[in-house]
């Protein structure tokens, strides 16, 4: 370690008297930048490396990111990109995680102002799965794979550093969630009986992209039944909960990622995508009054607001919000995912 | 060894953080109060706002929400924005949860 004393020039290049991870830590806790894990110094032959696998110009903006209004160009994506320990090849998928991250619907900058623990999920489609080595099976959400870990880590230093999302000034989330460090997995479509998720919800493109702003995944596992409805019960009992934002927000999603075996499941029975959410909208549900005795306030559509007390209300308020992907590997845990709530997720084609 | 690192934080974008002047006096002024949705916001705020009131001589001028269809997750519209921008010369706004 040494004096790191800081050169700034026009180029956003500063030099650092030790790259080393002691002296690059000390130097970003310094700055108040980092997510408090080692990284990877952003050399100049680093980030141009980088940046020879996205296809436009380095400084033209991909988004800008709230609170701080930072522009995300390709040169200041791929600089996180190096420093989360990205490979260069995975430049195009962080990319496009935060092009969609741009987008109006996502509500960045209420993600990012919110109490509420949320963290954008970046969830991979397609081609890109096999080709860049990311972890679509056993242990989809969890550590061991350098695409997945890389990845959701590069989106959240972005967040950091361009959006100015640092706990306090620019993230009030009050206990923060672990996903805030990395939170990316990948679709297993080798293993689902449907339709890549981004096709269906009419990205027609070889590899994709969706972001979808939630908690952690709240776990659900069925181990024994054969029809699919005693599986998706589960699921139901887990999202008809009062303690997410769902509960009194309805124009909220949930992401339902299914493993291989509860999805084959539904496959044999006949079931599709759509009916697996249109099972959940109707089955996880409770009394309208039981909602109104735990909430002052509640964000629902007018259908809603105007039920009667003994009337069952779905947990967000059409089936549409439900949005059903297949990950994981053999076992038979699957998850729920529930939402910020103010927020939509956005699915884009990777682009560099 | 020195060596030379990009910044991770980028660029800002134009106007990203061009505040309006603020009003040098207040004595006298117009005070409005922004309900931005949160639990109790109305009462804290507007109780905050008849209390600087009566510090600087100024009145309170209007209370308002952040019109139809907003929410404490949402943006005010820009019509409620114009409106304040015209009858006040101070707002306070922005309680939390």
């Amino acid at each position: 370690m040494g004096d790191n004393a800081a050169v700034d020039d026009y180029q956003g290049l500063v030099e650092v008297a030790d790259q080393g991870p002691e002296g690059l830590y000390e130097y970003f806790s310094e700055r108040g930048w980092g997510d408090g894990l080692p990284l990877v110094a952003p050399t100049h032959e680093r980030v141009e490396e980088s940046l020879s696998h996205a296809d436009g110009d380095p400084d033209e903006p991909v988004a800008i990111l709230s609170p701080r209004d930072g522009v995300a160009t390709r040169r200041a994506v791929a600089v996180n990109a190096v420093l989360a320990g990205c490979r260069p090849e995975y430049l195009p998928v962080v990319l496009t995680a935060v092009r969609a991250l741009g987008h109006q619907q996502v509500n960045l900058r209420g993600v990012n102002a919110t109490t509420h623990p949320v963290a954008p999920l970046s969830i991979v489609h397609g081609e890109v799965v096999d080709a860049l080595g990311f972890n679509a099976g056993l242990g989809a959400f969890g550590p061991g794979t350098r695409a997945n870990a890389t990845v959701g880590r590069a989106v959240r230093l972005v967040l950091l550093h361009v959006a100015g999302a640092r706990p306090g000034p620019g993230d009030a989330s009050t206990q923060g969630q672990p996903s805030k460090y990395t939170y990316c997995v990948a679709e297993n479509s080798a293993e689902s009986p449907w339709e890549p998720y981004h096709r269906s919800v009419g990205v027609e493109a070889p590899s994709a992209v969706t972001v979808h702003c939630g908690e952690n995944p709240h776990n659900f596992h069925d181990m024994e039944s054969d029809r699919i409805e005693r599986i998706l019960d589960k699921a139901a009992s887990a999202m008809a909960t009062f303690g997410v934002n769902n509960a009194c927000i309805s124009g909220g999603e949930w992401f339902i990622g299914l493993c291989p075996e509860h999805a084959a499941v539904a496959d044999g029975d006949g079931w599709g995508r759509a009916d697996v959410a249109a099972y959940l909208f109707e089955h996880a549900r409770r009394p309208a009054s039981e909602f109104r005795a735990q909430f002052d306030r509640l964000a629902w559509a007018d259908w809603m607001r105007t039920a009667d007390d003994e009337a069952l209300l779905p947990m967000t308020q059409e089936p549409g919000n439900i949005r059903v992907f297949v990950t994981g590997g053999p076992g038979k845990h699957s998850c729920v995912i529930p939402s910020w709530g103010m927020t939509r997720s956005v699915t884009l084609p990777v682009a560099g | 060894m020195a060596t030379l690192i990009h910044r991770p934080d980028g660029p800002l974008a134009d106007g990203a953080v061009q505040l309006s002047s603020t009003t040098p006096v207040l004595s006298g002024g117009r005070i409005g109060v922004l309900d931005n949705g949160k639990p109790n916001a109305r009462l804290l705020l507007t109780r905050a706002a008849e209390g600087l009131a009566g510090r600087i001589g100024g009145h309170l001028a209007t209370v308002t929400g952040k019109g139809a269809g907003a929410n404490a997750a949402t943006a005010c519209t820009s019509q409620v924005l114009e409106t304040l921008s015209k009858e006040v010369e101070l707002v306070l706004t922005g309680s939390a949860d």
